[in-house]
């Protein structure tokens, strides 16, 4: 293979992950905050690439820059949803078994994908490229879509104001506390169920805007939500359950292995992924860039 | 345990035992065909489901990933049909047997691993028993799955394989039923309870918890070949996510304290699953409205609650008298 | 029977329990008693298996035990219970030391026979002995805190130990509930002809029963004698004295 076709795969691979990480970080700060296994976030993911559809084809089909009304608009709706979900549902079962949560974000995961099919039936929709990100660059002679260096763009940013987030705000320092030790926490006196509400609609967020910025390379469409929740999972879980860093890094060994990956064995490349998983369990079950629990 | 769960005596036990047995013997007089492949359906669901409950609800450990055993027992059974002049009943029996091994060596690792991790890599196992079976085109057809797996003659009609499979599923849950009545049965609630205080007397919870993923594993092979030789088909969806997933919830649904609580979560399932589905398209709606209610004002699943409101009577009966 | 040689364990360069050396002779009843953090815990753990130790060796009946592991160490001959209450919750108070006798006996790879009669006799003699018999259907977590302490001592007798080492045995209980405790503890370990090895955060429990006492302090042991010689001893006095004054 030749340079630049590495440099090329390279990319493929970097915005694969850079994509896939806005799930899987929102996924993992959730658990990590609120110990739950949140399944429905796959669902919410499909969600915010649907608001993004219908914002851009339905609602403003017409005025200029409507994709990025889209994605300012897409993605708060997916978190107020969020919202109403954790302080309806959610809250009343933290102190459940982990099999409850697991069965509880399940429902989830059925009611919301339904209530998707009941508005937007099933078909695929797609939604253009906004004109600006249109087109490609070249490297070397090789064309790479502009959009996919715009979406290895947006998981950078994302990685860099969730690092500011939580290094650098008081917020942050919170759910760095509760990352570390949940009773301790509560014994500081901090409103502990506001905090679950606003780090669960923050990963509702991520989640959404994911799906806004994923959904123009893929088109929207019922289903779509199954794969990527588990390949969030296995993120998550080579990175560290709760770790920010740790998601970024796994996004990218998921995004590299399945781009070489590909070139070798085009039919298993799927399976080195879950390998690369069952390692990093057996070897750090709290992961590359996770702690492990006391 | 005994007294929290079944609060049944053991002359109720036997009374409930017969009557259930006759009633699965007669039954097929009075249905039509589609109502016996209910039937199957629902039984072979029940053995994996309690199978699963095994390790879920006995020894406590969850795992997100028997879709993949089963997967294995119906994929071996049929590609041993399809591939080699092998009999029907070496057929049959390789299913579990192969699974129970590959239990072994996927338990080994899993088992070292505790509550949200050992999750995490029996589905991470699972999925790679899923990508292996979609993505080794030659040999398992893949996407296709394998269509029309040679069933013997006396097996392809209904009525007989209904029997078959009652044979073999009571066997199966006789077994399970003695599993968890036995000392070994006790020494895996013990290890659910305080796996710190089993091994301070003496267990060596790592090889008990090993030889229930074993257990639960040959279970869910069971069900796996039953369903290969009920349907002649197999689909690479069998090993997914989603079917343990379903599995999950349906232990769930009756309550995985309890031993025939996957039995019932099976039937109400299988059961909303065909009732829902002829009248509306959105029967996950309905089922995912309907574990949320569950979850919030029916803890312990049905079966659960049941055998509660039956020990509590007992309770008041007594104190009545 | 029992001997502990310059045992040590550190974590993170802190030596939380720092060579130490002991012996115990079968049939005593001796304690360690120390001010929190002494690493008296720390010590159990090794002894039981539970942590490897860095150096030093375990000897008991002759055999060297350092680094079986927590299973294993049972099967020798040593029971243990825990500071925290450590029983089966969700079991039956019955089942929670049937369970003990079951591994004892080996009798837990047994698949096929009904479990509820195996041993009836000999766990009820446990809880008889423990008064304890009465609740035996009660689900265990539901046992009064004192009780379940006495549980879990029960469940510590179930494995047929011939040294039994007891984490604070009566921490959380009242003053009258504790001397009742540890009289019973007595009675139970004479008639079985026991060794007892207990820690107690509480001076005052320990010189009723133990034989021979000794002070844990930062890790290491710096007094041992009768309860008359430890109390008459200045620096165990000095030791207390500033934490309470703390």
């Amino acid at each position: 293979m030749t340079l630049p076709g590495v440099i090329i795969q390279l990319l493929c691979g970097m915005s694969t992950a850079m994509g896939i990480f806005l799930i899987a970080v929102g996924l993992s700060l959730i658990f990590g905050t609120l110990r739950i296994l949140n399944l429905a976030h796959g669902v919410l993911y499909m969600l915010g690439a649907y608001l993004c559809y219908w914002i851009t084809s339905v609602l403003l089909p017409n005025i200029g820059g409507s994709f990025w009304w889209s994605l300012l608009l897409g993605p708060i709706t997916v978190a107020i949803f969020g919202g109403v979900v954790e302080v309806l549902l959610l809250r009343r079962i933290y102190n459940r078994e982990h099999l409850d949560q697991y069965l509880l974000t399940f429902a989830l995961v059925l009611i919301v994908s339904d209530l998707i099919k009941f508005a937007w039936g099933v078909d695929f929709h797609p939604v253009p490229i906004p004109p600006v990100l249109n087109g490609a660059f070249f490297f070397m002679g090789l064309p790479f879509p502009k959009y996919n260096i715009f979406l290895i763009c947006c998981g950078i940013f994302t990685f860099i104001g969730l690092r500011y987030m939580i290094y650098s705000t008081k917020l942050g320092k919170i759910i760095r506390a509760m990352l570390h030790s949940r009773d301790m926490t509560s014994a500081l006196g901090i409103n502990v169920p506001f905090v679950f509400t606003v780090v669960f609609m923050l990963g509702c967020w991520l989640a959404g805007l994911g799906g806004a910025l994923i959904v123009p390379t893929i088109s929207a469409s019922p289903g779509m939500d199954m794969n990527v929740l588990i390949e969030s999972f296995v993120i998550v879980v080579i990175g560290g359950l709760g770790s920010l860093s740790g998601a970024f890094l796994g996004a990218i060994i998921y995004g590299l292995v399945n781009a070489f990956g590909i070139l070798i064995a085009p039919r298993l490349a799927v399976a080195f992924i879950y390998i690369i998983m069952i390692v990093v369990l057996i070897i750090r079950p709290w992961g590359l860039m996770g702690e492990p629990e006391k | 345990m005994k007294n929290l769960f079944s609060g049944l005596t053991m002359k109720e036990v036997k009374l409930a035992l017969i009557i259930a047995v006759t009633f699965f013997l007669v039954l097929p007089l009075f249905i039509t065909e589609g109502w016996i492949s209910l039937v199957i359906e629902i039984l072979i669901l029940s053995l994996a489901a309690t199978g699963l409950n095994l390790m879920l609800g006995y020894a406590g450990m969850v795992s997100f990933g028997p879709a993949g055993f089963y997967a294995v027992g119906a994929y071996t059974t049929a590609l041993v049909l399809m591939k080699t002049k092998l009999p029907f009943v070496l057929a049959f029996v390789s299913g579990p047997i192969l699974t129970a091994l590959l239990a072994v060596c996927i338990g080994w690792f899993c088992v070292r691993l505790t509550h949200v991790y050992f999750a995490l890599l029996t589905l991470a196992f699972s999925q790679i028993i899923f990508t292996i079976i979609h993505g080794w085109y030659s040999f398992t057809k893949g996407d296709d799955g394998i269509v029309g797996v040679p069933i013997p003659d006396f097996l392809s009609s209904i009525y007989n394989f209904y029997y078959f499979n009652l044979i073999i599923i009571a066997g199966c849950t006789w077994f399970l039923w003695r599993i968890i009545k036995s000392p070994f049965g006790k020494t895996l609630q013990a290890i659910r309870e305080n796996p710190q205080r089993a091994l301070s007397v003496g267990i060596n919870v790592h090889r008990y918890q090993l030889a229930t993923f074993v257990l639960s594993g040959l279970f869910l092979g069971v069900a796996g070949t039953l369903f290969c030789t009920f349907s002649k088909n197999v689909f690479p969806n069998y090993a997914h996510w989603l079917k343990s997933t379903e599995m999950l919830v349906v232990c769930l649904l009756g309550g995985i304290n309890v031993f025939w609580g996957p039995f019932v979560g099976s039937f109400i399932y299988q059961f909303l699953d065909n009732f829902i589905s002829g009248y509306t398209l959105y029967w996950p709606l309905v089922l995912g409205t309907t574990i949320i209610l569950l979850l919030l004002f029916l803890r312990g699943g049905i079966a659960g609650y049941v055998a509660n409101r039956i020990s509590l009577k007992q309770k008041t009966n007594k104190q009545v008298n | 029977m029992f001997r502990v040689t310059k045992l040590k364990k550190s974590f993170g360069g802190l030596a939380a329990v720092n060579k130490v050396d002991f012996t115990l002779k079968k049939g005593e009843i001796s304690s360690i008693i120390g001010p929190n953090g002494a690493g008296k815990t720390t010590l159990f753990n090794l002894l039981t298996g539970h942590i490897r130790p860095d150096s030093g060796s375990i000897h008991f009946k002759d055999k060297e035990i350092t680094f079986l592991s927590p299973n294993r160490v049972c099967r020798s001959g040593i029971g243990r219970s825990f500071q925290k209450t450590n029983i089966f919750p969700k079991l039956s108070v019955y089942d929670n030391v049937q369970v003990a006798l079951l591994s004892h006996h080996k009798k837990t790879r047994n698949l096929i026979q009904e479990s509820g009669t195996i041993f009836k006799e000999e766990t009820e003699e446990i809880l008889q002995t423990l008064g304890l018999l009465d609740q035996k259907d009660m689900m265990a977590g539901l046992l009064a805190h004192g009780d379940q302490r006495i549980l879990e001592i029960g469940i510590t007798l179930g494995t047929h130990p011939e040294l039994i080492l007891l984490d604070e045995p009566t921490a959380g209980m009242s003053p009258e509930e504790s001397k009742e405790t540890m009289q019973l503890i007595q009675s139970t370990v004479r008639s079985r002809n026991l060794t007892l090895l207990f820690i107690e955060h509480d001076m005052s429990v320990v010189f009723g029963i133990s034989e021979i006492v000794r002070v844990m302090h930062l890790g290491s042991i710096i007094a041992e004698g009768t309860p008359q010689e430890i109390r008459s001893n200045d620096e165990v006095q000095r030791i207390y004295l500033a934490e309470e004054s703390q």
